[in-house]
Formats: C-alpha cells, structure tokens, sequence
C-alpha cells in the first residue's frame, strides 16, 4: 500500500479480511489429511456465519458443502478467498478473485520469496494482481487469520475464546501458543493475523486496523523486522492502545536467523529499541513477557504512580517481588505511620508491620481485604501474593487502586481461584518477577 | 549554506570542516572560536587574535580522522609553538597520505576543561535520519554509552536521550562538581534535528566532542559527510 492509503482508507479495506459475509475456500480439499481440509473445517467449526465456498477442480462435496470449480462459478457475492493451493497457481487465482470482486484474500501457501527468486517473482505478481483490483492480501507463507468477534477460523489451531487482545505475528506458532495461553487462562484474544511475507497487508496496516477496533483494547506483535520503517512510525503514532512488541534480533547470531526466517531485515538493535521508547511501545523481551505485558495493559488501569504496597502469605515471594520491583524502579516504600499504628491496633500483635507485608500463616481472603481497605488511599498500586492454597481469594480483590494479582503455590484451590479471577477479568499472574515487571509496564510511559 | 554543500558536491568531496563549523554555526550551534590559516604565519596571527593556548588541525578533503594522520596539534602557547606544530602537522599528514590536497590548518581556541559529549546522525535503512547521543571518549568507544532517537523528535524526546545514557550522573554533576548544562545538550540536540531534516544532502555527522559546561556548551570538532 502507498503511504497515502493510511488511516481508514486502510481500514476499511481490511473489512473483507475480518469481518466477510461470505468465504471461497480456494483449494478446499476432502481429504482430511490436506490443509485446504483442515482450515475449511476450522472455518465450519467455528461457527462463521455467512455462506461458505469450497473450490476445487474436481468440485462435487466436500464436508457436506456444494464445491465449485472456479470462484467465477459461484453467484453470489464473496468478500474473502482463502487460499491453500500450491505457489505457482495462485497469481492467477488471485486475478479470479480479482473479476470476481473479492476485497480480501488470506494466502496460506508458502514458496514464494521465502523460497527462492522464483517465489519472489511469484510474490510480486500476486501483489501487483492484487493491488490492481484493490484486494487486500494478509500473507502469502502464513498461519491465517482467526478473529474470534466474527467466529471467523481461517486459520488453526481451532481456538475460539474471544477477548480483547490482538496478536499479529510473523510467527505462527507464537502467535498459536499466544491464543493458547489465553485461552486457557479464560481471558481470549480479539484477533490473530499471521503476516506471512507481507506481500501487501504489514503490521502497519494491522496497527492502524486494530486501532479502531472496538474489541480489541492491547495489540501484542511478534516482529522480526518492520516492512516499512517510515509506516510503522506513522501507524504507531496514531495508535492510541497500548502496543507490545516482541522483537528478537539482539545479537548478530539472532539477526542472522532472523533473516532466514523471514527475510526480514533484523536491523540494530539500539535503533529499534530507540523506536519503541519513541512510540511509547512496550518492549517484551521473551514469550512470557509478550503474553504478560498484553494481559496487564489490557485488564488492569493504570496507577497513578510508582508507590507499590506488596501484601503476601509467602515471606520469599515478598523478597523476589521487592528485589524485581526496585529492579524496574518501582518503590516498595514503607508505611505511612499512621497506616502502620491502624494496623497495629487492628492485627494481632506478632505481625510484622512493613512493606513487603507478610501475613504469613495466618493469612485468609478477610485478612488480605483488610490490609488493602487499610493502605488503600497511601499507595498507587497493591501487588497481592497468594502463596498458599487461599480460598476466596478472587472475591477480595478490586481495583481501586489497581491490583496485580500474583497466585502460586496453590494447587487446585489456586487453579479454581484464577479461573474465577480471569472470569472476571482481573489478570493473575504466575511468578513475583512475572507480576510485578507486568505492572512495572502500566507505568513506564 | 546550501550553496556550500552543492559545491562540495559538485567537487566530490565532504564538507571541509570550517565549512561544517559554519553550517553548524548557521543553526546557532556554539562553535568554539577559530580561524582558517594557510601558512605558519598566518596561524600565529590567527593565535594571537584568538588568544592562546590553541590547537592545530588539519584542513583537508582528503583526511577525515585528523588525529590518525598525526593532523593535530594540542595545547599550543606561543609562536614558536605553532610555527613548530604547523611544520610538523604538514609533514605528518603527507607522510600519512603523500598525495592529499592540504588546503591549510585550523587555528582554534584551547576550550576548558568540561564534560565531552559526542552528538551524531546516522541514516538507518529502515528508520531514516536517527540522531545519536553519547558521553565522548571511552563511554562512547568502550562502553557503547550511547542513545538514539528517530526524526522528527520533539523536546522532549531529546531530555529523554540525554537522561538514558548510563554516564548521565556525571552531566547531573558527582564528587563536587556542579551540574552541566543539559538544557545546551537538548538545543543542541533539537538544532542538529533541524539542521538535518532541512538538509537532505546530508549522509553522516559527527560532533565530537561537544565540551559541555555548567553554563553552555561549545563544539569543538565536526565531521559532515556528504551523500
């Protein structure tokens, strides 16, 4: 796309891609052990709502769904092909698509500049079919786009749960493990694109998107290299949700793989750190952290500053969130004198009133609200530490002032006690250093 | 001073430094004083109108790291010294380099000592112009003590450059000494932005060192390579 096209023109040609009324499966297959079988199921199995196209040469049936032979076959109008047939064939795929009046495409096949001058060649006709008919192309060499606020699974694995974070990967198993993690924590994801070679659609185009999003409220990338420099800060400057970025290349070694992998120039190090502290990006620096940093930036509102209060029934757990919190420049600053006699008078007398504040074995769901009611209007944010198997604990927790909740050591009641947590929307946390270098995102810009 | 670099370019060749001090200048960057002399004597009516101590460098299209070609003399008190220093200069950058096109020396004034700071453009394949800032010396060479920021940069971005490098407790101002003027750092930072964007001729630029002050700064050395 040329720098013109930006804002919501961009958008609104990325509707197609999203939110299709009707889908042609190019390359369907009935042959359960192909993709072009794989993905149409997922497609069915997620529920998508409009009519759905199978083509395929040999047409007759497949998963019970009248096939056509060419998208020009069909009579109806179709915003989106998805497209699972081998590289050569899909430059002229792309051109039906094109007479047929399709806007978006999503190219799963890989061989194209991935693989050789001859796949760029390949590339580079497609992109040029594409631009000439003004449909948008999410790949080619990609994973798929899930978007579960359209129960639209063109992609896999076959994962539903809608949520609010957006992740755009050039990887698609980071982007796979991420939906995942987010699944299983309750939470889900508002989308998942998969950018492939980014013959036309890049993670500008999907910033500037998912901007305008009403589901989504964080947008997490996994990028090995920008497309277009100029773009990507052009896009970043307009966004106005919290951006997570991923982005390996910090040694020569890691460049270097990098640039096998996708082709992307890794670029320096410093230069694209100076970018995202320019842009107010946070920077992830592993898979953990990518996952992490969405869910805190966006569940938990923001504090007003960095006074933390850190309130746990673990005494080491205290000690490693103190250390991680000093690390990030947090202050884990002792209590007020007025608030430390408050609690003196109120607790029974063998507790140790500082900060960390250590409930030790006495601790339960009352005593923990009683401690955060207390301190509540001297501190900008509470870490909570459940460290033992602590019913109740979801019920105490609000967030006013923000809360990070950081569950471990507790077994099955721990397991209960986040799900209950994530059901309502309040991230818990696995590890001290996770939750508080998490927090420590909610004020860094 | 676009008729400067056109020329430059014209001839093939990176801006000379006085002409690069004089862009500088054209910005309203403090330049430390200095002036242009073609033999020995004119470098000692230089010195005596500057006022000594001063330096020597080299004034060449052909040298670009003056001090690696033996092209600079410091610390120089009085006209012995500089015809002595002018002599010795010449010599060494033709030994360096037999066939370089010496156009004559730089007199400039001995700065103080300050805190040395180094600020740079580079043009990053993917980002553009991307300005560049660091403590001078071994922080820079030893230590990559250094910050970026892409342009267009606001004010604000520029004291966030400053404030991130490891080194800034010494621009606050340790064992005694007072703080340095970090506000002279981000106009400085802010002009050399202004100075690149207007100038898109422009491929590279060094200032090093820039010597920082607790009142003001001032650019002793700079380098301009042209696209």
């Amino acid at each position: 796309m040329e720098q013109g096209a930006s804002g919501s023109k961009s958008r609104d040609s990325l509707k197609a891609v999203f939110r299709p009324a009707s889908i042609a499966v190019v390359g369907a297959s009935a042959n359960p052990e192909k993709w072009g079988f794989k993905i149409l199921k997922n497609i069915l199995d997620a529920g998508f709502q409009g009519p759905v196209y199978p083509i395929n040469p040999k047409a007759g049936e497949i998963l019970g769904l009248r096939s056509y032979r060419s998208v020009n076959e069909i009579e109806a109008q179709v915003d989106l092909a998805v497209v699972i047939i081998p590289a050569p064939a899909v430059p002229e795929a792309i051109e039906e698509c094109g007479q047929k009046g399709i806007k978006g495409a999503i190219v799963i096949t890989g061989g194209f500049s991935e693989a050789g001058p001859e796949g760029a060649e390949l590339e580079r006709r497609l992109a040029e079919i594409a631009a000439r008919w003004g449909l948008r192309v999410v790949g080619p060499n990609c994973q798929g786009v899930n978007h579960p606020h359209h129960s639209l699974c063109a992609s896999w694995p076959l994962i539903q749960d809608k949520g609010e974070m957006a992740i755009i990967s050039q990887s698609g198993t980071i982007g796979a493990a991420f939906m995942d993690w987010a699944s299983l924590d309750r939470l889900g994801f508002s989308a998942f694109v998969s950018l492939g070679n980014r013959a036309d659609i890049d993670e500008a185009d999907l910033i500037e998107y998912f901007s305008a999003d009403g589901d989504t409220r964080v947008i997490a990338l996994y990028l090995e290299g920008v497309k277009d420099g100029a773009r990507f800060l052009e896009a970043a400057r307009g966004c106005p949700k919290p951006i997570v970025v991923l982005k390996p290349g910090r040694t020569e070694q890691g460049r270097r793989a990098a640039e096998s992998h996708t082709r992307s120039l890794a670029g320096r190090d410093e230069i694209y750190e100076a970018v995202f502290r320019q842009r107010r990006i946070h920077r992830a620096s592993n898979l953990e952290e990518l996952y992490d940093f969405s869910k805190a930036l966006a569940y938990l509102p923001c504090p007003r500053g960095k006074k933390i209060l850190i309130v746990t029934s673990s005494g080491g757990s205290g000690v490693l969130a103190t250390d991680v919190a000093a690390l990030e420049g947090l202050e884990v600053a002792s209590l007020p004198g007025e608030l430390a006699g408050r609690l003196r008078a109120e607790l029974p007398s063998h507790f140790v009133i500082s900060n960390p504040f250590d409930l030790t074995g006495d601790a339960d769901a009352r005593l923990y609200r009683k401690v955060v009611e207390a301190a509540s209007p001297y501190y900008d944010a509470i870490v909570l530490i459940f460290g033992d198997p602590l019913p109740g604990a979801s019920e105490v927790v609000t967030q006013e002032p923000p809360q990070v909740v950081i569950y471990l050591g507790g077994a099955d009641v721990e397991r209960r006690e986040r799900e209950l947590f994530h059901l309502k929307k309040i991230p818990v946390f696995p590890t001290p250093e996770r939750g508080i270098r998490a927090l420590s995102q909610l004020v860094k810009y | 001073m676009e008729a400067v670099i056109s020329q430059a370019l014209a001839e093939g060749r990176n801006l000379t430094e006085p002409e690069a001090l004089e862009l500088l200048k054209a910005y309203g960057f403090p330049i430390v004083e200095h002036r242009f002399a073609s033999s020995g004597e004119e470098a000692v009516e230089a010195a005596s109108a500057i006022g000594y101590p001063v330096v020597l460098k080299i004034v060449s299209r052909d040298i670009l790291h003056k001090s690696d070609a033996g092209g600079v003399a410091l610390n120089l008190c009085g006209p012995d010294d500089i015809k002595a220093a002018f002599r010795q200069v010449i010599e060494s950058v033709k030994k360096h380099k037999g066939d370089a096109a010496i156009n004559g020396v730089l007199v400039a004034r001995m700065a103080p000592p300050g805190t040395e700071v180094i600020l740079g453009m580079v043009r990053d394949p993917q980002f553009g112009p991307t300005i560049m800032f660091g403590l001078g010396g071994v922080f820079v060479e030893v230590y990559k003590d250094v910050s970026f920021r892409i342009l267009p940069l606001t004010e604000e971005d520029a004291l966030e450059m400053v404030q991130e490098i490891k080194g800034f407790p010494l621009l606050k101002g340790i064992r005694g000494q007072g703080p340095k003027d970090i506000g002279s750092i981000v106009n400085g930072i802010m002009r050399l932005s202004r100075l690149v964007q207007e100038n898109p001729r422009i491929l590279e630029i060094d200032l090093n060192p820039i010597v920082v002050y607790e009142k003001g700064c001032e650019v002793l050395d700079a380098r301009i390579i042209l696209m």
